[in-house]
């Protein structure tokens, strides 16, 4: 029984292709549309929160022990946030320029500022420069003030003076404009004030940024005061969890949508079978072969288009994924399961709905008339 | 003879008619759904930015002097330095891109006393009116005398407030915030003396950000105790922008008429500042690039996202139909063999397919847009609280995919019957 069943289903697969192959497609795109929405789903927490980088820094730690931030400050802070935080150290101090204007001084990690504040407009950075001589970053408001001769600007602190060669001006729109920028080291040793502050970006959504908080907390006792700048972390929280309520409403109505018309197509087509259903039983098939072969038929193609719509589901979403954000989005194997169970149900449905119809018909008038 | 054969074709074999029917009818739900969503993301998206973020321009006096200040205290005292007028601000509601402003929140921070002791406040509009005076050439026709009201706590949307807000026109009342609050032991109803005036306290703010750390009063409060009258240190706008791309950073002034033209009616950040500068000719206006930037970018990115899952359904939802079509015709071998051993020409056969395919496509499609445009509008009152509106631009366009896709998908079955023998058609299944 089950060879002559498999040689049934072999021909009736082979025989009429072009029913067969028109059934695989749609399954194939069924199962496709569900791997590359439900891909992009699943990947797109941490795509999103990446973009979001882009704010800069989302804490502020000011840190309140008389030495500063020094290494040991700067190493608990890094290790707490967790992977993929970036923590930069500042420090502020008032100075005055040659025309004794007071101005805003400030000194940081040059090389970790620019990867923190990507919105900083710099026309170029300072170089790792001796520290006898160090290069600064004026902010473009505070240039006009500094009286710059020949690239090189006189700042007081105190009752020191010393110049500086500029390297570049920074622009952003907001207070950076009014300041000077030096490099950490040189900073120290100009104002003798050490970096009071840490400006901290951790990647996640306000729980995850709040846990991270919570353990800077604790590793730093009484060493510092941690702010969360609530008007970004709030914001992407929103945003992403927006975005993703999206994309699953999209991927859940294109996902039904499709299958609906998947199932009404393969229910139609086997419908059309009523002719080889009744010649089967007019030959003595009992209704319970007949089902295991209609059934064993659907699950075939819904296999062969789980497969093949696996394949093309991933491709599109890491085409979409390099296309849009940079980076492809990689289908997760938890994915496999519910997209081969959507497909699954719809072509049991397409081969056990019509079958209830046909059940009712006598072979012997379906065969003589139609 | 070839209507009746159509109208036949549609009242006989109903269910055939059904599936493709079903089919396309998904199909342009499902993509009128998609297409209202993607051209309507954008601007959703760019809102929800808005909310969250706030300010995106900063408004200065063009001959100002620099900031002294360190976590938002100002280190020199803010008597000195330029000015901009509060009376020059309704001129920002007057600029082209005036509906595009939805917050405007000027500041005077100073340096006061509070109970004796030294700290810094900041004078701000809390529901302000602010009245165009109907002089702009907006690209919209609607009225720019609409009172518009607007304040920093619509420019500010992160910031908490336990109680009320102070009344603008009131002399004496005011908003700690939280950090100040702690530390002077202030709280609500409180009565304190803000340089020698008594002031009460109506709400505590938290902000997250140095505001903490001031007190929050009405800006005529702000100007008297400065004595400047009138006086604004600087204005926040809070706009609604298009993403800067390379031709939003062309300086204007070195723009051919036409791109000049072009890149000022374009609601760049750039654009919306360059026209504050001309409507008020003392300042100067910039985008803060913090915010600006990175809305920029993240709006770009989740309208790209959109397009794309836009597309692919696009792709997928035109296999299924086209897949369905060619079940639907598959199993009308018979009849066309039928109608061709009875002398039809294949013109003849052809047209009446396509024309019962196109009649199906154009009013299930019709109707695949109104549930589409539906279940749009709902998804965005589900995600972001306000409806999409019918959108009839899509309409055209879905009919012309439905249409095409219906086509296209039944045309090789069609060519296929037609290139058979008709013999060996009516055989093959008897």
């Amino acid at each position: 029984m089950t060879l002559s069943l498999v040689t049934l289903l072999h021909r009736s697969l082979s025989h009429r292709q072009s029913r067969a192959l028109h059934a695989w497609i749609a399954l194939t795109v069924s199962a496709a549309i569900s791997t590359a929405l439900l891909s992009l789903y699943t990947g797109l927490d941490a795509k999103l929160h990446h973009e979001f980088r882009s704010f800069g820094a989302n804490a502020l730690i000011t840190v309140t022990n008389p030495r500063g931030v020094d290494a040991a400050t700067l190493t608990a802070i890094r290790s707490a946030a967790g992977p993929g935080a970036e923590a930069v150290p500042f420090g502020y101090a008032v100075g005055s320029t040659a025309s004794h204007e007071p101005i805003v001084l400030a000194g940081t990690d040059m090389a970790a500022t620019r990867r923190l504040n990507s919105w900083w407009q710099v026309s170029a950075w300072p170089q790792e420069t001796p520290q006898n001589d160090p290069e600064i970053l004026v902010g473009s408001r505070a240039l006009s003030q500094l009286e710059a001769k020949d690239g090189r600007a006189a700042l007081s602190y105190g009752s020191r003076s010393q110049t500086f060669q500029i390297a570049g001006t920074v622009h952003t729109g907001g207070a950076e404009d009014s300041r000077v920028y030096l490099p950490l080291a040189a900073f120290t040793a100009f104002t003798g004030a050490p970096a009071s502050t840490v400006e901290v970006q951790i990647p996640g959504n306000a729980a995850q940024v709040n846990a991270a908080l919570d353990r800077i907390r604790t590793q730093l006792p009484h060493a510092a005061e941690v702010h969360p700048i609530r008007q970004l972390v709030e914001g992407e929280t929103r945003i992403v969890d927006r975005t993703r309520a999206l994309i699953f409403g999209s991927l859940v109505l294109i996902s039904l949508m499709v299958a609906v018309s998947v199932l009404a197509t393969l229910s139609s087509s086997v419908l059309e079978r009523r002719r080889d259903f009744a010649v089967l039983k007019a030959l003595g098939s009992s209704q319970a072969k007949l089902q295991a072969l209609f059934l064993l038929e659907a699950l075939a193609l819904s296999l062969a288009g789980v497969v093949s719509g696996f394949i093309l589901g991933a491709i599109a979403a890491i085409a979409i994924g390099k296309i849009n954000f940079g980076a492809p989005i990689f289908p997760t194997a938890a994915i496999l399961p519910p997209v081969a169970a959507l497909n699954l149900v719809v072509a049991t449905l397409a081969a056990l709905l019509p079958l209830r119809v046909l059940r009712r018909l006598q072979p012997a008038s379906l065969l003589k008339g139609d | 003879m070839f209507l009746r054969l159509l109208l036949e074709s549609f009242l006989r074999q109903r269910r055939r008619r059904l599936l493709a029917g079903l089919a396309i009818l998904l199909g342009a739900t499902a993509i009128t759904t998609m297409l209202a969503l993607g051209t309507s993301i954008g601007d959703k998206i760019n809102r929800e930015l808005n909310s969250n973020y706030g300010a995106n321009i900063v408004v200065y006096p063009k001959a100002d002097t620099l900031d002294v200040e360190v976590a938002g205290v100002a280190v020199k005292p803010a008597t000195n330095g330029s000015y901009l007028r509060e009376a020059d601000l309704p001129k920002l509601k007057n600029i082209f891109w005036r509906n595009n402003i939805v917050g405007i929140s000027p500041e005077l921070p100073l340096t006061a006393t509070l109970n004796g002791q030294r700290i810094s406040a900041v004078g701000l509009w809390f529901h302000h009116t602010v009245s165009g005076t109907g002089s702009g050439n907006g690209q919209s026709g609607q009225s720019s005398n609409d009172a518009f009201t607007t304040g920093a706590p619509i420019v500010h949307p992160w910031w908490k407030l336990n109680g009320a807000w102070p009344d603008d026109a009131s002399p004496n009342q005011a908003v700690a915030g939280a950090n100040l609050a702690q530390r002077a032991g202030l709280h609500i109803g409180d009565a304190v003396t803000v340089n020698d005036k008594p002031v009460r306290i109506t709400g505590i703010a938290a902000t997250g950000d140095d505001t903490d750390n001031q007190l929050l009063i009405p800006l005529a409060l702000a100007q008297q105790l400065t004595g400047q009258s009138g006086a604004v240190r600087r204005v926040y706008l809070s706009a609604l922008t298009k993403p800067e791309d390379a031709f939003a950073r062309r300086n204007p002034d070195s723009l051919s008429p036409r791109d000049h033209d072009r890149w000022y009616c374009s609601p760049y950040a750039n654009s919306i500042a360059y026209q504050v500068d001309e409507a008020i000719p003392a300042a100067h206006a910039e985008q803060i690039r913090r915010v600006a930037q990175s809305e920029g970018q993240i709006l770009s990115r989740i309208s790209g996202l959109m397009w794309l899952v836009t597309i692919t359904s696009l792709v997928a939802a035109s296999f299924a139909v086209s897949s369905a079509m060619a079940t639907a015709l598959l199993e009308r071998r018979r009849e066309i063999g039928l109608m061709r051993s009875l002398g039809a020409t294949q013109t003849t056969i052809a047209s009446l397919f396509f024309l019962e395919t196109s009649i199906l496509a154009i009013v299930t499609g019709a109707i695949g847009f109104v549930f589409g445009s539906l279940i749009a509008g709902r998804i965005a009152v589900q995600i972001f609280g306000s409806q999409i509106p019918f959108n009839f631009v899509l309409l055209p366009v879905v009919l012309a995919l439905s249409l095409l896709v219906a086509i296209a998908g039944s045309a090789p079955s069609v060519r296929l019957a037609l290139r058979l023998d008709p013999a060996t058609t009516l055989r093959e299944d008897a």
